[in-house]
């Protein structure tokens, strides 16, 4: 059956290369550089080997976890808004509660707030955003104490002075156990290990691109950070990396700012902090402020996940 | 909540054998499903009804694995583009409408209009799990027979599914 095509050799090895990988259960992939049709028929393969009895039935276990995942998920929905609900907001105060924050407008913030139960995804969302829900955080603690700088010191006080006692003490040794990227002797852990945890999700991997993601909790405020490889920490580091930090500036508490040239800049005091939140200022009473402290994250799935303290709400 | 319960039910063996139809492993088939639930929770809207949340899931399924495609693929630019200069259209192009077969439908589909050889070659590959030792024993042919029989066998489905689920 000549079809015009030049079959090779190699193309049938590697074709059956492929189909008992599949076969033997493994993670398996076309060889790259396929023409179309050759693309194709490694797809039928893909198709044939789903039609194998036991092949396309998932897991039990698979199942259960991501039910459990997505329903711990719709929860998170539920409460968000219940609490929403419950503090009645009065509209003149609304109003006044944004306009002292010091962070840039959020427009998606205000449909949120009115929103009723749907949770459409804003589709004009900055690719800074995380979470809209989330950010939240910021204009229901600026209702209380009258802006986000005490709200940053509300959220983050305990962390940080205890932090500050730990790292004018000692090396960051208690917390070695963390997942931190970077190098560890230089940064600071923001939660310590003895409190309740939740792993709050703030985007994906293809929102971060090579910026950062602002997140914004009950208990946390910070940034998810994209370092390129050769970011130029103690010494060139081999691979991409993404670490979380707090927002919190060291030096008081307002809430610091990204940076095009890659630095966070605090709005109060001018405090200049790095894409690794090492301090940048050499003079004044600035020189000796502490890096903003670390968050563990974890990426699943390309999904980006940092490790907050619970909150009590 | 009753709601989400039911629409899992009810959709996540159908996500599942869709993302395994399209990348042949377990491991991967997980990582996709999940995926597409993450994302359709999280946007999810419950005013809608039923058929056309299902609808939308499947939606969110076609573009997360043509998004999974196009990553693998770009991993050799050079190939991606010539690809595209051969005038493929990218993976989306090449789904079929999910809605209208299943993948077993269309594997049986597919099995019905192939000649009696290539039909039994892949009967004993894959809905079989034989290795290219039995086939060959079982057909009465040498391993290296098998392995061109088999790859023929693909193309002419592959051919075979374009007509059959009705994509030019």
């Amino acid at each position: 059956m000549p079809d015009g095509d030049q079959e090779r050799f190699e193309d049938y090895l590697d074709l059956e290369r492929y189909i008992e990988e599949l076969q033997a259960g493994h993670v398996a992939h076309p060889p790259k550089g396929l023409t179309p049709e050759q693309a194709r028929i490694y797809r039928m393969a893909a198709l044939f080997r789903s039609a194998a009895p036991e092949a396309a039935t998932p897991r039990p276990e698979f199942v259960e976890s991501l039910r459990a995942r997505l329903l711990a998920m719709d929860q998170e929905h539920v409460e968000d808004d219940t609490e929403e609900d419950t503090l009645k907001i009065p509209i003149a105060n609304k109003s006044a509660e944004r306009t002292p924050a010091p962070t840039p407008p959020e427009p998606q913030e205000v449909p949120r707030q009115e929103a009723p139960r749907a949770q459409p995804q804003p589709p004009e969302a900055p690719p800074r955003a995380a979470k809209p829900e989330r950010v939240r955080f910021v204009s229901r603690r600026s209702l209380l104490t009258g802006g986000a700088v005490a709200a940053a010191s509300l959220a983050a006080g305990v962390g940080i002075g205890s932090v500050i006692e730990q790292s004018q003490g000692s090396k960051s040794g208690t917390a070695a156990t963390t997942q931190y990227t970077g190098t560890p002797d230089a940064t600071v852990p923001l939660v310590p290990n003895n409190i309740a945890t939740a792993w709050n999700y703030v985007g994906t991997l293809a929102q971060l691109g090579d910026g950062v993601l602002r997140f914004a909790t009950d208990t946390v405020a910070g940034f998810v950070v994209h370092i390129p490889k050769g970011g130029a920490w103690e010494e060139e580091e081999e691979e991409d990396q993404v670490i979380a930090l707090s927002a919190a500036c060291t030096h008081m508490g307002c809430l610091v700012q990204w940076q095009k040239n890659r630095q966070f800049l605090c709005p109060c005091h001018g405090g200049l902090f790095d894409q690794y939140g090492k301090p940048v200022n050499a003079a004044g009473h600035l020189k000796y402020m502490t890096p903003l402290p670390r968050m563990e994250t974890k990426i699943v799935n390309g999904e980006i996940y940092v490790k907050v303290p619970k909150s009590n709400a | 909540m009753q709601k989400f319960q039911t629409f899992y039910e009810e959709t996540h063996r159908l996500i599942y054998r869709y993302a395994y139809s399209q990348v042949g492993n377990q491991q991967e088939a997980e990582d996709l499903t999940s995926q597409i639930f993450i994302k359709a929770v999280r946007s999810i809207d419950h005013q809608r009804d039923p058929q056309s949340i299902q609808k939308w899931i499947f939606k969110i399924a076609q573009t997360t694995i043509a998004d999974y495609w196009r990553a693998y693929y770009r991993a050799s630019v050079s190939s991606l583009e010539e690809l595209l200069d051969a005038g493929w259209e990218g993976p989306a192009a090449e789904e079929p409408v999910v809605a209208d077969a299943t993948p077993a439908e269309r594997v049986q589909r597919i099995l019905a209009l192939l000649p009696e050889h290539y039909r039994e070659v892949l009967t004993c590959r894959f809905l079989l799990n034989l290795s290219i030792k039995e086939t060959a024993s079982r057909m009465g042919l040498t391993e290296a027979n098998v392995k061109v029989l088999q790859f023929r066998a693909l193309k002419r489905a592959a051919d075979l599914d374009t007509t059959v689920s009705g994509k030019v």
